[in-house]
């Protein structure tokens, strides 16, 4: 459990407080292989007379397996890794990630997705806003700001890794593509932990909620997916209202803003705390909220992180004992 | 095209279903009064509105130099109106013409377009024939990649699923997939690639689907429209550009008779003739009974032409050539070939081009290759204007061949059932040298299927005025078999979907993917579910025929069946004991009488009485049974299986199909003393006599004198003097008491029995016999509507993925984990069992010869029968797959999945690891063949999946990190891959 120091002035309650649901936090995750943490150059055991695989984050140097990054030893069968903690976000083929552009380039769109390099979306990845089916042609090149701009914020799916390690992307569907009027928030990619849906549709808020693997999270008004075939029929009024200023488009109850604000600030707490984020607990975290009457600007506040805590020991207490 | 000579096939429209939407404008039904009929059907998704069809008037994308057929242009209408269609016809009809105005069309609007076909070799062609069309045409199958960026792109299904699953930009940009011989889908192994591959297509695309006749299209078309929610066209026809005639060739005989004539009617007079014709082959050849015998393998007495010689002759005699002659097996193939040596039926200008055309294809092989002896024996008879295809050859070899008989350099090739499917390549005549195939188990005749799409090849159209299919036929056979498989409808697409992990992983590993919804897609699915108000209608009546069977005294009447039923279990138990080979070998002597028992088993499945029939008669001999497992020597003779020759009177019959049928009769009725032979299990008794017979049985009285004693030692005494199990036979087994005492207790129980004495009771039981079983089958029919109206496959389902979690591929999450990723790369070869291997570090101990050699055992399924054993570095690792493999085998029965493990094991093949070691090593291909035992085709096609495999297994070793791996599995690529096993296809 890495548990970063909180940047919060606490009163002396307070203090004792979150450090004993710390403790009590560490006291449940104590059976973790801690003692298989490496930092760069650690001599990694292994038996030598047998055969070995070395994954990722390791090297062999004179006949002995070094990490060459910090992290935790793994191992599957004969294969030896190192997963990285805290670091920059390691994509896997398969990935839902959320991304900003920060470029539009020839045939493709450059997106920040804390990698280190650029994620690379083409335009032949990505669906046309009319639907349908064909080549892409220098037209569709002249009108790839209509798409998407500086800026944006998408969603997309790691697809490859081209031979000089830059990173492809695509958009499978009509759901993935730009994310409009909600909020993008960015944790650490190891408080993200991958599993079988990270779209989620809040339904008793109308909310979506898109937890990318990258650890940018996007909280947002929900959007019906787009059915293809009916946009057949439309497609010149899509046209014509993708490239307008969009007046139409800005306005969102104010109740809907609240409540991505409320998620938001949910997020940043677990994130300060460094809990894992999935949908269980920021949907527990806003109801602790919500059942405490906090208010949203409050939420950021140090009584709430101590709550928060406190309420995570408990949460966990009680599955183990299940 | 003259219409005079095309008949018409129009289906009348009153027969098809009430939902079916005629779509029959002026034209159409002008084209079906003169021409050639086809149907026109759509198939609508639930809640649709169709559109009306759209008047447009966009010029035709492509023209073509001929008049399109009605069903062509049918076709072509509903690609115009941008909506999916399923073409069903004969392989000669001309689907081709739809294909390429999809793909003209695609082109025009800046669309791509896919056209998969099951076969790489088919892939090749199509590519080349495209290529000289339009030009922007690019090719994927496993061995080669050109131009991946075309618009048109030719590929294999698997490489299209692949494409699918990775999310391939094309996938976005594909408008119209065009699935050639989409019947594959039927295949049990590959067919479920198309299933897939439909299901998971991008949902704005459009369909061209190719098939040969198909009787259920409409259901096809059906499951296409629903799962895609869009109309789907169905273009039938039955029609042949030009007819057929078809002929029956007698074995032994000297001509033609012709069965079927063009306007598809059966002679039957003349076929009757035929069979007369048939000269019988020597009654003592038993052979012929077990349908071993191969016509054609046994070649003619001396002096003698055999049969086959003598029809080719005829066949050139009456200018019938070019024929194909279609046989079941290669080795037959080339046996058969082989016996037309004496005959030269190309002119010397036609000798020098095939030599031409021969030299300058195998011009790019090496001069080692060159000297194969596969290759330099074929020439001279290629020169002779016959050839040989089968996919045992050389692919090199096998695509001059084709390339000859397009050119008409070959007159007369003898070729094996893959050359059915796929390009053009008609012939005047086909010929069928044998009605009976071999599928696996057991000779069975050739479905009316089959024999469709191979006959498809008779006729050359516009150069024929008629085909014509010949039938070798050396046996009898019922005008009824005759006319099903000549005149049957084609076999219908039927779901072979079935589960594999790559699949499940795969479906995992993507957001959207679910293993549940592919089910739930799936063709099988749409089946089931279709089938099961039928399924409900039948439970009904049969339910109601239950309730029809009333029976007085019900309950007591039950009861007694029931004693009479454990009666005859205990019986048979005593029986078993007491004929193990143990207690019963040293019993069986020669000339002892014996009692059998001949109840009747096919016609009446029981008999009411507590007494059976039986019959007596005399040992001969007793015989092993040769089991076909290899550890049969290690048996001990107590275990192996016996069989016992008896001298008994039997009734001689020939059924239907013509194979005698012999059944022991009781001794005083009427029939022929024969010696059967019997498995012991059919022995009731021993009796203690033994009769003096004379030693040579074969005249008919000497036999008839046996019997005469058996018969007199019966009058003597009734009972046969029976051995008695422990006094004489000394069987001291407690089972063996304990079961005689129940059994007594239970011939009391018979006496005490009041029902046992009414009148009519074995009518009763006869009838409540009827009514068990109407419930026994009423029973399963509601279980598979049951499981039916589950989700297919549900439960396989469950249980796999259950052994994907307990082998850590993935977490109960069901998100795939590292091991996962890896088996998700590796689609041709067993998933499972090489991702174990990978990670257990045996790749990266052995040589990368080893490795390559290890590969082999992957991509091998025949059992060779005289290959040697590996040398032991090879045979070591071997066995550590053996291990691993049976290791996942356990782990999946333990899961519940239905799987035989040591079939499983026994899969994976050893024979040609040395081969392909040496080929890894760098030894010439005649080398390699002089160590393996096989045929040159099959050894290039492993060699090509292996690298394959190995291509697959880069990228996981990529995937895992692991990049020493990866360079060995690079370097093991560029061992295998040279000279003749990668030869470039001419067609590209």
């Amino acid at each position: 459990m890495v548990m970063r120091k909180l940047q919060l002035p606490l009163s002396q309650t307070q203090k004792v407080r979150f450090e004993r649901a710390i403790e009590r936090l560490q006291s449940l995750s104590s059976s973790a292989n801690s003692d298989a943490s490496v930092i760069v150059t650690d001599s990694i055991p292994v038996n030598h007379d047998d055969a070995f695989l070395k994954g990722h984050g390791t090297s062999e140097v004179d006949g002995e397996l070094l990490a060459t990054v910090c992290g935790v030893v793994e191992r599957v069968d004969k294969l030896v890794y190192v997963r990285t903690l805290r670091a920059r976000y390691k994509p896997e083929v398969g990935d839902i990630v959320v991304g900003r552009v920060i470029e539009v380039a020839q045939k493709r769109w450059r997106v920040e997705l804390n990698f280190n390099q650029d994620g690379v979306l083409m335009l032949s990845s990505m669906n046309m806003p009319d639907g349908i089916q064909r080549r892409r042609t220098s037209v569709d090149e002249l009108n790839m700001r209509n798409i998407f701009v500086e800026h944006d914020v998408v969603c997309a799916e790691v697809r490859n890794f081209q031979h000089d390690g830059s990173l492809q992307l695509q958009a499978r569907s009509q759901k993935y593509g730009k994310l409009e009027k909600g909020q993008l928030l960015k944790v650490d990619p190891y408080l993200v932990k991958r599993s079988k849906h990270h779209f989620h549709y809040v339904e008793s808020l109308g909310i979506d909620l898109i937890i990318g693997c990258n650890g940018f999270i996007w909280v947002g008004e929900h959007v019906e997916v787009r059915d293809p075939m009916a946009i057949d029929d439309q497609k010149d009024e899509e046209m014509i209202s993708s490239s307008s200023t969009g007046k139409e488009q800005s306005h969102i109850p104010l109740e809907t803003r609240q409540t991505i604000c409320r998620i938001g600030n949910a997020i940043r707490v677990l994130s300060n705390l460094g809990f894992t984020v999935t949908l269980e607990v920021i949907m527990e975290t806003v109801n602790l909220s919500n059942s405490k009457n906090i208010d949203i600007h409050d939420m950021l506040g140090s009584e709430f992180h101590v709550v928060v805590a406190e309420n995570e020991a408990e949460r966990r207490r009680t599955k183990r004992k299940k | 095209m003259g219409s005079v000579k095309r008949k018409s096939v129009e289906e009348s429209s009153d027969s098809a279903p009430p939902q079916k939407v005629q779509r029959e404008d002026d034209s159409t039904q002008i084209i079906n009064e003169e021409l050639v009929g086809c149907v026109h059907d759509v198939s609508f998704p639930e809640n649709y509105v169709p559109l009306a069809p759209s008047v447009h008037n966009k010029p035709p994308a492509k023209d073509f130099p001929f008049t399109l057929d009605s069903f062509q242009s049918e076709a072509i209408k509903c690609l115009d109106n941008g909506e999916s269609v399923m073409v069903s016809a004969h392989t000669s009809a001309g689907k081709t013409v739809v294909a390429s105005y999809a793909i003209a069309m695609s082109l025009k609007e800046n669309q791509r377009v896919i056209y998969t076909s099951p076969i790489k070799a088919l892939s090749n062609q199509k590519y080349r024939d495209f290529k000289e069309e339009f030009s922007d045409v690019g090719l994927m199958t496993g061995d080669v990649t050109i131009d991946p960026n075309a618009s048109c792109l030719v590929m294999t299904t698997e490489i299209l699923r692949s494409m699918q699953y990775k999310g391939s930009e094309i996938m976005r940009e594909v408008a119209w997939i065009i699935f050639d011989e989409v019947h594959y889908m039927r295949d049990s192994e590959r067919g479920v690639v198309w299933e897939e591959s439909i299901v998971m297509a991008p949902k704005n695309s459009r369909f061209v689907f190719l098939s040969a006749t198909v009787p259920n299209a409409k259901e096809f078309a059906d499951w296409v429209a629903k799962v895609h929610q869009q109309p789907c066209h169905i273009v039938y026809t039955d029609y042949r550009p030009t007819p057929l005639q078809h002929y029956v060739f007698p074995a032994g005989g000297n001509g033609l008779y012709l069965v079927v004539d063009e306007k598809s009617k059966f002679h039957e007079d003349s076929f009757q003739k035929s069979l007369n014709a048939l000269v019988p082959t020597n009654e003592s050849d038993k052979k012929r009974d077990n349908g071993k015998f191969q016509k054609g393998l046994v070649i003619g007495k001396l002096g003698e032409e055999s049969d086959i010689f003598k029809l080719v002759k005829m066949i050139i005699q009456r200018q019938y050539d070019p024929v194909i002659l279609f046989s079941f097996s290669k080795k037959e193939c080339e046996a058969l070939a082989m016996q037309m040596s004496k005959m030269v039926l190309n002119s010397d200008d036609e000798k020098d081009a095939v030599e031409t055309i021969f030299a300058s294809a195998i011009d790019m092989l090496s001069d080692d290759d060159k000297k194969l002896p596969q290759v330099s024996n074929i020439l001279p008879i290629l020169k002779r204007g016959i050839g040989v295809h089968h996919s045992g050859l050389l692919p090199i070899l096998k695509e001059v061949i084709e390339i000859l008989f397009q050119e008409g350099l070959i007159k007369c090739l003898f070729a094996t059932e893959t050359f059915s499917i796929g390009l053009n390549m008609p012939a005047k005549t086909v010929v069928f040298t044998n009605v009976r195939k071999f599928d696996g188990d057991k000779f069975r005749w050739l479905s009316s299927g089959e024999y469709i799409q191979m006959s498809g090849r008779a006729g050359r159209r516009g150069i024929d005025k008629r085909g014509i299919c010949i039938l070798m036929v050396d046996e009898k056979m019922e005008p009824a078999v005759a006319k099903s498989m000549l005149k049957g409808s084609a076999d219908s697409l039927n779901s072979a979907f079935h589960l594999s992990y790559n699949m499940l992983l795969n479906q995992l590993r993507c957001e959207e993917g679910d293993p549940e919804n592919l089910l739930r897609n799936s063709f099988f699915q749409f089946q089931a579910d279709r089938a099961i108000p039928d399924l409900e209608k039948q439970i009904k009546s049969l339910e109601e025929e239950r309730d029809s069977l009333v029976i007085e005294e019900e309950e007591s009447l039950k009861n007694y069946y029931n004693l009479i039923l454990q009666y005859k279990s205990l019986k048979k138990d005593i029986r078993e004991i007491v004929f193990t080979p143990k207690y019963c070998l040293p019993f069986l002597l020669p000339n002892r009488a014996v009692c059998l028992d001949c109840t009747n088993d096919d016609e009446e499945p029981q008999s009411f009485s507590i007494e059976d029939q039986d019959t007596w008669g005399v040992i001969m001999k007793f015989n092993k049974v040769k089991s076909l497992s290899e550890d049969d020597d290690s048996r001990r003779p107590e275990d192996a299986n016996y069989t016992v020759d008896v001298l008994t009177r039997c009734m001689v019959s020939k059924d239907g199909v013509g194979k005698k049928k012999v059944k022991a009769v009781p001794i005083k009725e009427r029939g022929e003393p024969v010696v059967v032979t019997v498995p012991l299990s059919q022995i009731k008794s021993l009796s203690s006599a033994i009769m003096n017979i004379p030693k040579d049985l074969v005249p008919l009285e000497a036999r008839e004198n046996a019997l005469k004693k058996v018969s007199e030692l019966l009058s003597r005494h009734p009972d046969g003097i029976p051995l008695d199990p422990e006094v004489d036979m000394k069987i001291k087994s407690s089972s063996y008491k304990k079961t005689v005492r129940r059994l007594e207790a239970l011939e009391n129980l018979f006496e005490k029995h009041k029902i046992a004495k009414s009148p009519l009771i074995t009518e009763k039981l006869k009838v409540l016999q009827m009514k068990e079983e109407l419930i026994a089958k009423i029973k399963s029919l509601k279980k598979t509507v049951r499981s039916s109206t589950a989700l297919a496959f549900k439960d396989e389902l469950k249980a796999r993925k259950r052994v994907l979690r307990r082998l850590g591929y993935i977490t109960s999450d069901n998100v795939v984990e590292l091991k996962g990723k890896v088996a998700c790369e590796i689609s041709s070869a067993e998933e499972l069992t090489l991702t174990e291997l990978m990670f257990s570090g045996i790749f990266k101990d052995a040589k990368v010869e080893e490795l390559v050699s290890l590969l082999s055992c992957f991509v091998w399924r025949e059992r060779l029968p005289d290959a040697a054993k590996p040398r032991e570095e090879l045979d070591l690792l071997f066995i550590q797959l053996q291990d691993t493999a049976r290791r996942v085998a356990e782990v999946q029965l333990d899961c519940k999945v239905e799987i035989d493990v040591e079939s499983f094991v026994q899969s994976f093949r050893p024979d040609i690891m040395e081969a392909v070691y040496a080929w890894a090593k760098g030894s010439k291909f005649y080398e390699v063949m002089e160590i393996a035992r096989v045929f040159e085709g099959s050894l290039i096609r492993a060699i090509r999946r292996m690298e394959e495999v190995l291509q697959q297994l880069i990228v996981a070793a990529k995937s895992i990190g692991e990049t020493q791996l990866e360079a060995k599995l690079e370097e093991a690529v560029s061992k295998i891959k040279r000279d003749i096993v990668f030869a470039a296809s001419l067609y590209l």
